[in-house]
């Protein structure tokens, strides 16, 4: 574990009565995005949680700024903000109420800063928490996680419930965010096109494992759809890095996660197309491989 | 003043300010209910049933929007994104619930002491029974909300609040005909004696172990969602 790692977890472990996350390892280095990817019951929620400290590994370690958690959370948390998409304020007070009792915790907290978002995501100091919307309650737990200036922001879901001008807003904010190279961001989405507009690390989760997590650049760059029509009778030679396969008849798709020359030179005149694909479809690929290989 | 001790601080100054209202408006009926019982037979059976409605209601109320609902409608999350570890938290929970509970439990005593001494149609030796009874709320609110700290479910939460309701009936009956209290209760002058004081006790105990308990056990949590 490297002095300026953000976020180090090695061999990371959970075990809840119908779930499981199971010997999770993340890095995070400052200046990274990192989104989590997965579908429902991924372990996403679960992963930010234990980085947080909300919640306790079965085993493994989890550091955070050099801190081990939980044990050390107080002292972490100064530098990290968390927002979820399920997380509320405080019903029975106000925004303003809100602003003031973390500039009262937080040594850095930024008040010019708190107010252009205030203007920036249309909010009202004097608006009782219990009266906002979704989409207000998480634009205001952006502002009020934003404002601190974290080091490391951790986002559960950030965008679930926005319409497209607040995801919009809220993604500009975290891209401006990204402009001081100090700090870092770890987010879970369902949503590949926000993952892939911020991300630079990826990391594919399902059903409590880690399927595949490299830089975003690499995933589309290594990932093909290779389509290949066959002279009747004769058979799709050994190919490496087959992550599916379909047939319909000689015609024959091929999906590779690692492609290279090789797979052209064994293919020959047989290759049809080659395509590249978006990373949603890589995710549901690399996915569905994970599952037929873990049934 | 450190950082742990500022993060407990404004946490603990949280609870009487969210939960304003109901402090206001049971302190004021238990006032109003205290009062109530200087007009008549009648109005005193009624306004002592005010009286320690308003109290249980009051403690009752705290820990379920205070502690159950906080957990429930994720707004522990944002409370636990802050630089507070499960040990502070659970400190800031216990005294920020005691500085909710104390004022509007303050006023009712103030309430039903003045009544005692300066009603004429209620006997002074009434004093000690009221002062006891008090201190059982208390105690009994102590152990509501080491129960809501304890309990992460709404079945174990109502469950509690079912068994320290039942536990005030039952205190009033098995106390109020004890001896030492019982024969004094309608005198002219209060008496404080050793059954007094010993009740007392006892309740000072059970308030203080249903406060440190949590402080033990709860805050060893190592999962607090």
């Amino acid at each position: 574990m490297s002095q300026t790692q953000h976020l180090h977890m090695r061999g990371v472990r959970k075990s809840f009565r119908f779930f499981g996350l199971h010997d999770l390892d993340l890095e995070l280095e400052p200046g990274q995005v990192m989104g989590l990817v997965g579908p429902n019951g991924a372990g996403k929620s679960t992963t930010l949680r234990l980085v947080m400290g909300m919640l306790a590994p079965d085993a493994g370690q989890i550091h955070l700024f050099g801190h081990p958690m939980p044990e050390a959370q107080a002292e972490a948390k100064q530098h990290a903000g968390f927002v979820s998409a399920d997380m509320r304020l405080l019903p029975n007070a106000t925004l303003g109420w809100h602003l003031r009792l973390l500039s009262s915790i937080y040594p850095d907290w930024d008040a010019a800063y708190a107010s252009v978002l205030l203007k920036r995501f249309n909010l009202h100091p004097e608006q009782m928490a219990r009266s906002l919307s979704l989409g207000e309650q998480t634009k205001a737990a952006l502002l009020l996680a934003l404002a601190r200036r974290p080091r490391l922001l951790v986002l559960d879901e950030p965008t679930t419930g926005l319409d497209p001008v607040a995801r919009h807003e809220v993604l500009a904010e975290l891209m401006d965010v990204m402009r001081d190279d100090s700090r870092s961001i770890l987010f879970s989405s369902h949503n590949t096109a926000d993952v892939e507009r911020i991300s630079d690390r990826i990391a594919f989760l399902d059903r409590g494992r880690m399927v595949a997590c490299d830089d975003a650049g690499r995933f589309i760059e290594r990932w093909r759809r290779i389509e290949v029509q066959l002279e009747p009778g004769s058979a799709l030679p050994e190919l490496p890095h087959v992550v599916a396969h379909q047939v319909d008849g000689s015609f024959h798709v091929v999906t590779t996660d690692d492609f290279g020359p090789w797979h052209l030179e064994l293919l020959g005149g047989s290759v049809r197309n080659v395509q590249r694909m978006s990373l949603e479809e890589i995710f549901v690929t690399s996915v569905m491989h994970h599952r037929e290989a873990r049934p | 003043m450190n950082a742990t001790s500022g993060i407990t601080r404004a946490l603990a100054l949280k609870e009487p300010y969210l939960n304003r209202w109901a402090m206001l408006a049971c302190g004021t009926a238990a006032v109003l209910s205290a009062g109530l019982c200087a007009f008549g037979r009648v109005a005193f059976n009624v306004g002592a049933i005010g009286w320690l409605t308003a109290i249980i209601a009051c403690g009752v109320m705290l820990a379920i929007y205070g502690v159950a609902n906080e957990r429930k409608e994720h707004s522990l999350q944002f409370v636990l994104s802050l630089p507070v570890s499960p040990r502070q938290y659970i400190r800031a929970k216990t005294i920020g619930m005691l500085l909710a509970f104390l004022p509007p439990w303050g006023a009712a005593m103030l309430a039903a002491v003045a009544l005692v001494l300066l009603s004429p149609g209620v006997p002074d030796g009434m004093l000690p029974f009221v002062c006891v009874i008090g201190g059982f709320l208390l105690a009994n609110f102590a152990l509501v909300l080491c129960g809501a700290l304890h309990a992460r479910s709404e079945g174990l939460m109502v469950g509690v609040i079912i068994v320290t309701n039942m536990a005030v009936s039952i205190f009033m009956f098995v106390v109020g005909a004890l001896p030492g209290i019982a024969s004094h209760m309608t005198g002219p002058v209060p008496v404080w004696n050793d059954t007094v004081a010993g009740v007392l006790l006892a309740e000072a105990v059970v308030f203080v172990l249903a406060l440190l308990l949590p402080q033990i056990t709860a805050a060893r949590r190592r999962d607090l969602l």
